[in-house]
């Protein structure tokens, strides 16, 4: 006699479901061991720039702006960004794959669509939580260093760089998210291509359209001066072109990872 | 609430915070009423001003560059003391701002202009000293619309007559007799001033404040700039697309930085303008050879192009400026090269 088969239980909605897987990605990205490192990339130019207001001579210091320009443009945008947005949503899935969690998720009756976006929901969050108080610290500590006459002027600046950098974590986020699912180990090939591909972005022509950094750097009205090729060819693209461009990337990034990771068969090592 | 959370709400709390007080600031920010880095006082000047230059006087007496330039011409506060013994002005200490607002001259006319001289004036020892020497130097004085106007050189035969009057205590204006009479009258509403040349109030909201001197310059302007260059290759002239407006910011401490906004026509003239650039930036590098002082040079320099505006950025350390200086003198010291045969 054979057992009757139990009924599976309704699939749960896709709010609910993005909301709860959201809920553990979080408590698991933010208090993490990589979070912690993250932490310290993004916040390493407050620190700086604590130091530099407690031993440079300010009066002979260059402007303000210009040095947070560079913290925001060079350092932000151009490394520490792209790089945690690499870390951490490469390993999106990748984490749940390697530590041999996905088998729960993907039994519960929740659509992968939901997995997904409640876990790029987490990624954005977490890496906003680590990245936007660094920006507004090293604005404040850095745009006054003559005094706070002047310093309303480059209010609509601050504003512009939070937004950005925002815009910058979706994009790269949906790129390397897209990368966790299709490779088995993307961290790698999330470097090479931060390293090399990104560096079209110095080389005069359409060659940096076809990078992401370009897009990001023209969105931003800091201009450090640069060195080499970067100096030679900066380029600098039309800014609403720039975000539907940034848009474009996080949807269709998206769209491919959900579309490989609905599927894809996880065979787990044994 | 979780710890992740807690963090989050803290971070999230923390840039709330910081853009509530730089929003604040923007709306509470008592140079609202200007334009740019130009107080509103500027407004006065004349409708028909094509270019605008600002100096923080401040940024500028406080610069390295200032400082060693101060002694050898004779700017040292000693040099002062016989200035502010006759008009209780110490230049360097008072001024605060100085507005040149000119327009290249009309057909056969000649150039007009005023400058808005802001800081803190004694307006008794000054008008004392103008009046005192009155009849020495040809000078005159009435009252317009309650400003006492000092006329300098009136009826003389060469040359327009230039004039003096303070706007308030803090406001100084000089010029041409008529351009400053234009100043007053704008200042007590008969005119609108340099509000209404639109173009010229666009360009100055995009100048950046807090630089130690700053221009603006419009079309009419620029025309009058040449179209050509000699070619840095020799032998030929290289043509110059037209520019439409020009904004230059510039600070010079620690060392001299200029950021130049240039408008072209279109993305295509802008390109091209920053084709010239760069090629003279690559000329320089590959001229100076084993020239630390023209490697760094052309290192200085970095040229973009976003649409039809092309952005020049320069860093020039004292050093290397000292260096090209050095090398200039050397230049010319030499003898020049015997003809090849």
């Amino acid at each position: 006699m054979s057992a009757e088969a139990k009924p599976l239980p309704p699939p749960v909605p896709f709010l609910r479901a993005a909301k709860a897987v959201f809920d553990l990605s979080l408590e698991e990205m933010v208090w993490s061991r990589k979070s912690l490192v993250m932490a310290g990339l993004l916040l390493l130019p407050v620190a700086l720039a604590l130091l530099f207001r407690l031993v440079a001579d300010l009066k002979h210091a260059p402007a303000g702006i210009d040095l947070y320009g560079l913290v925001v443009a060079m350092y932000y945008l151009r490394n520490a960004l792209p790089l945690a947005s690499l870390f951490f949503a490469t390993a999106l899935i990748a984490d749940e794959v390697e530590g041999r969690t996905i088998t729960y998720l993907l039994s519960r009756p929740v659509s992968r669509a939901s997995i997904l976006c409640g876990k790029f929901a987490a990624y954005v969050v977490t890496g906003l939580t680590l990245t936007l108080p660094g920006i507004v610290a090293s604005f404040f500590l850095l745009v006054p260093i003559r005094g706070f006459a002047g310093l309303a002027a480059f209010v609509p600046d601050l504003l512009r760089d939070l937004g950005v950098a925002a815009l910058a974590l979706c994009a790269y986020g949906a790129l390397f998210a897209l990368l966790g699912v299709l490779l088995k180990r993307p961290t790698i090939p999330g470097l090479v291509f931060l390293i090399g591909w990104e560096s079209l972005a110095n080389l005069p022509g359409w060659l940096p359209r076809y990078t992401v950094t370009a897009w990001v750097r023209s969105l931003v009205r800091h201009r450090p001066v640069d060195e080499g090729l970067a100096e030679l060819f900066q380029t600098t693209l039309p800014t609403g072109e720039a975000i539907a461009v940034l848009v474009a990337i996080t949807i269709l990034g998206l769209a491919g990872a959900y579309g490989i990771f609905s599927r894809k068969q996880f065979v787990l090592d044994q | 609430m979780t710890r992740s959370r807690l963090v989050v709400t803290a971070s999230f709390a923390a840039v709330g915070l910081g853009v509530a007080v730089a929003l604040g600031a923007l709306v509470l920010d008592p140079a609202r009423a200007a334009v740019g880095p130009m107080p509103g006082e500027g407004l006065a000047l004349p409708s028909g001003t094509r270019f605008v230059v600002g100096i923080d006087v401040a940024r500028f007496t406080s610069s390295p560059m200032y400082q060693k330039h101060a002694a050898k011409a004779d700017l040292t506060p000693e040099a002062f003391a016989e200035l502010e013994e006759k008009t209780g002005l110490r230049p360097d200490r008072d001024i605060d701002q100085i507005l040149i607002a000119g327009a290249p001259p009309a057909a056969d006319g000649p150039a007009r202009g005023a400058v808005l001289v802001f800081g803190r004036f004694d307006r008794y020892k000054l008008s004392r000293a103008i009046e005192a020497d009155g009849e020495k130097k040809n000078v005159s004085w009435k009252t317009i619309d309650g400003y006492t106007v000092y006329v300098f050189g009136e009826g003389r035969a060469k040359g327009r007559p230039g004039a003096l009057a303070f706007l308030d205590d803090d406001t100084l204006v000089l010029g041409p007799q008529a351009t400053v009479e234009e100043v007053i009258a704008n200042r007590n509403g008969g005119g609108k001033g340099l509000a209404e040349n639109a173009e010229l109030v666009r360009l100055l909201g995009t100048v950046r404040p807090g630089s130690t001197f700053w221009m603006v310059g419009d079309q009419t302007l620029l025309s009058r700039m040449p179209n050509n260059v000699p070619s840095p290759m020799g032998g030929g002239q290289m043509s110059l697309p037209a520019l439409k407006s020009l904004v230059v910011t510039g600070d010079l401490d620690p060392e001299m930085a200029l950021h130049a906004t240039g408008e072209a026509r279109d993305e295509a003239a802008a390109r091209q303008l920053a084709d010239v650039v760069r090629g003279m930036t690559a000329l320089i590098q590959l001229q100076g050879g084993q020239n630390p002082a023209l490697q760094s040079l052309a290192t200085a320099f970095s040229v973009n192009h976003e649409g039809a505006k092309v952005h020049v950025n320069a860093r020039l350390p004292y050093e290397l400026l000292d260096q090209l200086k050095a090398m200039g003198a050397q230049r010319k010291a030499a003898p020049p090269a015997e003809p090849i045969q």
